[in-house]
């Protein structure tokens, strides 16, 4: 009789055991870490998950307060008609400022790096360079597409807002604080055919791109989705008069 | 019969395992000591009950009881900003050899034993 009862808790404590080792092992194989052979690589490595993990969760409370803010708006709205007015305004000025996921028709431009050129199959005198998609590309495309009346414009789903830079840091491109690199997909709001003729011209930008060797594709495409851009924006020194 | 039950213990727990969430990173260290000291408690039960000494409290409180002291050790040592859970581990792995070296002496008894009787029987035989 004893020794049932004591096989029984053995084997009741193996189970928890055996459960907690497996949640362990899965634990440390999804943050894919493994033990390096230094103490200090393996505290910094530690305090790096943590960091990650304290960043995710920010992340989810600040989406979660957003959305709480969005309720909150529009349930004190309801009932006010200058509120409404108001909130519609404050609606339209984050959907100008790039805060808002947008939806539409335009244009989808992708830039490849020309991948078939070895050093081995162009001439010694060609420059390799120019083969390459670069950050001031991305400004001249930019630039144009605002020029043809671009609403909305995002690079690798980078939003491009008034705060954005775009910027070369050695072989990547810097678009919003954020490293985007070849392939690179440019996506438009606006008039498609404006914005098509504008960017297709010939003696344009894109076409010297593609001439020079860049991979370059322009299509029309409608219902566009373009997403918000996802930093914060903040003034410190601009107030107005 | 106790062997049995360890076995499926532990089959049933990494089935049951495999499908429980994952626990964030932060606390998968305090996990981690936890089930040393409960290995370690597995082991000294096995020990304790091949030597016919088994105490279910003593077993229990130990199981529990240890997991749970060596959390809050690893906790005040992070506040501490000193490892105690290496003195834990330490602790805990010597007292873990220990018994298996104790569990392996008795079953290399058994087993001598058995060899005595089987070469004492066979004399017999062949008188």
């Amino acid at each position: 009789m004893k020794k049932w009862k004591a096989a029984l808790t053995l084997g009741i404590v193996c189970l928890i055991l055996a459960i907690a080792i497996s949640i362990q092992l899965k634990t440390i194989d999804d943050t894919n870490s493994t033990v390096s052979q230094t103490l200090t690589g393996n505290e910094l490595r530690d305090q790096i998950l943590k960091w990650k993990e304290k960043y995710d969760n920010s992340t989810t409370t600040l989406e979660q307060t957003e959305r709480n803010l969005e309720e909150t708006r529009l349930r004190s709205t309801l009932n006010d008609e200058s509120a409404i007015a108001k909130e519609e305004e404050i609606k339209l000025d984050n959907t100008l400022l790039g805060l808002t996921d947008v939806i539409g028709n335009g244009i989808v431009i992708s830039l490849k790096d020309n991948n078939t050129v070895k050093r081995a199959n162009i001439s010694p005198s060609d420059n390799i360079e120019l083969y390459l998609v670069h950050a001031g590309d991305l400004v001249e495309v930019v630039n144009a597409l605002r020029n043809a009346g671009a609403e909305a414009i995002s690079i690798n789903g980078q939003r491009i807002t008034n705060f954005s830079a775009i910027y070369c840091a050695g072989n990547v491109v810097v678009v919003n604080g954020e490293k985007i690199s070849s392939p690179v997909e440019i996506k438009a709001i606006g008039s498609p055919e404006l914005l098509y003729g504008s960017l297709t011209i010939p003696g344009g930008y894109l076409e010297l791109m593609s001439e020079t060797g860049v991979m370059v594709e322009v299509k029309k495409v409608e219902n566009i989705v373009i997403n918000k851009y996802d930093g914060i924006i903040s003034s410190q020194y601009m107030k107005s008069e | 019969m106790i062997l049995v039950a360890i076995i499926l213990g532990c089959v049933v727990g990494i089935v049951v395992g495999n499908f429980a969430p994952i626990i964030p990173y932060t606390y998968s260290g305090y996990l981690a000591i936890a089930i040393v000291a409960a290995l370690d408690s597995v082991f000294g039960g096995v020990a304790s009950s091949l030597n016919k000494k088994f105490d279910m409290g003593v077993f229990l409180s130990g199981f529990f009881g240890n997991a749970i002291l060596a959390i809050l050790l690893t906790y005040l040592g992070q506040r501490l900003n000193v490892d105690i859970y290496l003195a834990a581990i330490l602790v805990f792995v010597t007292r873990m050899f220990n018994n298996l070296g104790m569990i392996r002496r008795y079953y290399l008894e058994k087993f001598r034993e058995r060899g005595r009787k089987r070469n004492s029987v066979s004399r017999n035989n062949t008188k």
